[in-house]
């Protein structure tokens, strides 16, 4: 058993290694971007979602720069430029916008943190005392049971 | 039809009377233990309904009639409007669905109550003054600053009309739905509380309204899916979920109420968690107004707009009171809640239904967090930063594949404890399917790493829940049942269980859905007559653009012939409509959904020429979202068809063992 599972997550280790090679066509880079940042048109709504004519058009000036070979990070530092950080749609991940990657991962690993402890101590009765599914109560009438069946055998 | 629109705000006012007497009434009653009182205040509480929904009623009329002596009918609704739209539009604008909301609360609030009335009467009493608390609460908004008879100056020839994107059969069910699941939370709230606050810390408060607890998840849940399908359809983006802040405002309270669902069984099987459970039940209903508050104090044209709207100043001390409210009985009750019991085992299904509980818990936080954290960057540091679905998708996903792998897993362990022995036996089929099914994607040339543990996860979860089944069955195959007939007993035997068995296997489905949006593509042209363009493996070429006027647009019809490979495939029409009186465009989606992925076509613009702006995209597999939504609803139709009628009245004791829950197994 250990053996096939040890095979498989290999295979899966080198299948996922192996990962995808392929050239992204400047439509898809566009569109790819167009999700990654905020819609200077739409309040609340990123530059793919937006409806307004406005963005129909930077979403064309975005396809054209993809098309003259500018990277991701160009394009997005372009837009920084022109219509400010903001309208990058996920907080930078340091000064006033790192907080916000923070506490998410915080509230995981407190969380995990607080399940390790609470089982440990569920699961590892005192060791002076009854068993800890068992009430004190209950613990001493059964042995006052078991008493009073040891004695009247 | 007459307009009854001057009964209107009277009647708000007699409802606000018979609120503020009801809460008066049982407040004595629970105070100075008297049983005519508290039932005085739940009468009071029933006369509250019957005014609001006059009040409802007479909105209602005033729309139909079209009395656009009305601001909200003037606003919301025009002459042209359809009937079932002008129905719709009860709830089209702040006012009226505030009123719609209420109209929920009191009829929820009346059953709720003549349920009880043979429990405890101080747990009633206090259920009655919390119920009515709410409903004073949002009473006054209603007389006050969010009256929908309010009367126009000088009245209009027409109204302004619904917005073009309501006019979808969607929206008559979507918000209904999820205002069914915010305000059917206010059930169990109001028994936890008033348990509380009563003392009466047994497990009635539960037991008597996890049929609500569950009736309100279910209303969200398909409400939730619905708005996904609305967007979809109507929004002409490609996509079903953006995390913008009302989708979150709906998110966030489900989060919290389907980590409940599996907590209060740990509750029910093991008398543990009771202080977590009354936490969980505060937070969700506290999510799901503070929902109600985002969605209806302008957030929804802005975020940066938060405390400007015009009701926002009147949520935010009711907010903050449930919450400090709550957490000071919470506090009050705590040594009395505490437990005594154990885990077993860290091999347990507790255990598993912890970390689940884990999970979901910090899955709302997140949301919660990613939603607010603009307003409170710009509060602290005077910078305003964005927070969208990047941020979302790579915070959530995590822990929603954390969540997938969890729902497999909980049926392999037992309660209380399992051998390491019989773990490894049962966790080997699944373990291997979802290898299988990664290694197998994987060298079919699927290599985005997240689409692959999604797959696996999936794959592992089906196949946990598929052995489950099996292992169920197979005492009735025994007995010499076919394989039909074995499965149909054992869904019989435990509809609970295995009801949330399906409902599981639905969210597995609606993920997988969610995991083919990593293969979406994407294209855009401007077509004259006669040309093409690609998409996939699609060509679309634009044929024809037919025109023609209705009272309420003027339609612009395309055909666009599709074919693959040379082949026709099918032929589309994709509509780009103005509306007359909003002096709007809108554009009208057409989608070819198959189970392998859906082509979606909108038009975005056509110019005088007649050349068509169209987006198209492939959306790999997102068919099996709403295939996936549609076997949850039939989970959730089998654990509710399996109790009996959702009822508050003292659970029989063969019922109290079995959890009414999804996952109770």
């Amino acid at each position: 058993m250990k053996r096939v599972l040890a095979f498989l997550l290999l295979a899966l280790a080198m299948v996922v290694a192996l990962g995808s090679s392929a050239i992204a066509a400047p439509e898809d880079v566009a569109n790819s971007i167009a999700t990654q940042v905020m819609s200077p048109y739409c309040p609340g709504v990123t530059l793919h979602d937006c409806p307004s004519d406005a963005a129909v058009k930077l979403r064309e000036r975005i396809t054209s720069w993809a098309e003259q070979g500018w990277d991701r990070d160009r394009i997005i530092a372009k837009l920084k430029d022109e219509f400010g950080p903001g309208i990058v749609a996920a907080p930078p991940k340091s000064g006033s916008g790192l907080f916000a990657w923070l506490l998410p991962l915080a509230a995981v690993l407190i969380g995990a943190l607080l399940l390790w402890r609470l089982l440990a101590r569920w699961t590892h009765p005192p060791e002076d005392g009854p068993p800890a599914s068992v009430s004190a109560e209950d613990h001493r009438r059964v042995e006052a049971e078991m008493a009073k069946f040891r004695t009247s055998g | 039809m007459k307009s009854l629109a001057g009964l209107g705000h009277p009647a708000l006012l007699a409802a606000l009377f018979f609120a503020v007497v009801g809460v008066a009434l049982s407040v004595a009653g629970a105070l100075r233990e008297r049983r005519d009182l508290a039932d005085a205040g739940v009468r009071a509480i029933g006369a509250t309904c019957a005014f609001t929904l006059l009040a409802g009623v007479s909105l209602l009329t005033a729309l139909y009639a079209h009395d656009f002596s009305l601001d909200y009918v003037t606003s919301y609704s025009s002459r042209s409007l359809s009937s079932l739209f002008t129905f719709s539009a009860l709830w089209g604008g702040m006012e009226g669905s505030l009123l719609f909301w209420t109209m929920l609360l009191t009829v929820f609030s009346t059953i709720a109550l003549h349920q009880a009335k043979a429990r405890n009467s101080r747990l009633v009493a206090w259920t009655a003054a919390v119920l009515g608390g709410i409903g004073i609460f949002f009473l006054l908004l209603l007389v006050m600053p969010a009256d929908p008879f309010t009367r126009l100056a000088v009245v209009p020839a027409d109204g302004q009309g619904l917005n073009p994107l309501l006019q979808s059969p969607g929206m008559v069910i979507h918000p209904p739905l999820l205002y069914t699941g915010f305000v059917g939370f206010s059930i169990p709230f109001a028994f936890a509380m008033a348990a509380l606050l009563s003392g009466n810390l047994d497990d009635a408060w539960f037991t008597s309204t996890r049929r609500w607890t569950l009736f309100a998840w279910s209303a969200l849940s398909i409400g939730i899916v619905l708005g996904g399908a609305w967007a979809y359809t109507e929004l002409g983006w490609g996509g079903y979920w953006a995390w913008d802040p009302v989708e979150n405002a709906s998110f966030m309270p489900w989060l919290t109420a389907t980590a409940f669902l599996h907590s209060v069984v740990i509750q029910e099987k093991r008398r543990m968690f009771k202080v977590w459970n009354v936490s969980l039940i505060l937070l969700t209903y506290v999510l799901a107004v503070f929902g109600t508050f985002l969605t209806r104090s302008g957030i929804l044209s802005s975020i940066h707009t938060f405390t400007q709207g015009p009701i926002g100043k009147w949520f935010l001390p009711f907010l903050a009171l449930m919450l400090l409210g709550g957490i000071t009985v919470i506090a009050a009750r705590y040594e009395s809640l505490r437990s005594t019991n154990r885990f077993d085992s860290l091999l347990s299904r507790e255990s598993a239904f912890l970390a689940n509980n884990v999970l979901f818990a910090a899955a709302a936080l997140t949301v919660l967090w990613g939603t607010i954290y603009p307003v409170v960057a710009e509060v602290i540091t005077g910078t305003r930063l964005s927070v969208g679905p990047p941020f979302f998708n790579a915070v959530f996903i995590p822990i929603g594949l954390a969540l997938i792998g969890l729902t497999g897993l909980g049926p392999l362990v037992s309660w209380r404890r399992t051998s390491g022995k019989a773990f490894r036996r049962i966790v080997r089929v699944p373990l291997a399917a979802g290898a299988v099914v990664a290694i197998g994607l994987g060298l079919l040339g699927v290599h985005s790493t997240g689409a692959l543990l999604a797959f696996s996860l999936c794959a592992f979860t089906a196949f946990a829940i598929a052995g489950e089944f099996a292992r169920g069955s197979k005492t009735y195959r025994n007995r010499g049942h076919q394989w039909p007939s074995a499965l149909n007993q054992t869904l019989l035997r435990n509809r609970r269980r295995y009801g949330g068995y399906v409902v599981h296997l639905g969210v597995v489905l609606i993920v997988i859905g969610f995991a083919g949006n990593a293969f979406k593509t994407e294209r855009h042209a401007l077509l004259e007559h006669g040309e093409s363009m690609t998409v996939g493996s699609y060509t679309l070429t634009y044929e024809r653009l037919d025109s023609s006027e209705t009272p309420e647009k003027r339609i612009f019809r395309t055909t666009i012939d599709v074919s693959r490979g040379g082949s026709h495939v099918t032929t589309l029409h994709p509509e780009r409509n103005f509306h007359i009186a909003q002096r709007q465009a809108q554009s009208e989606v057409t989608i070819r959904s198959t189970p392998v992925e859906d082509l979606y076509v909108v038009v975005t613009s056509i110019d005088q020429d007649g050349a068509a702006a169209v987006r198209a995209f492939v959306n790999p597999l997102t068919w099996w979202i709403w295939t996936g939504a549609g076997i949850m609803l039939l989970g959730i139709s089998i654990v509710l068809l399996g109790n009996a009628p959702m009822s508050v009245a003292e659970p029989q004791p063969s019922k109290v063992r079995e959890p009414a829950v999804v996952g109770a197994g």
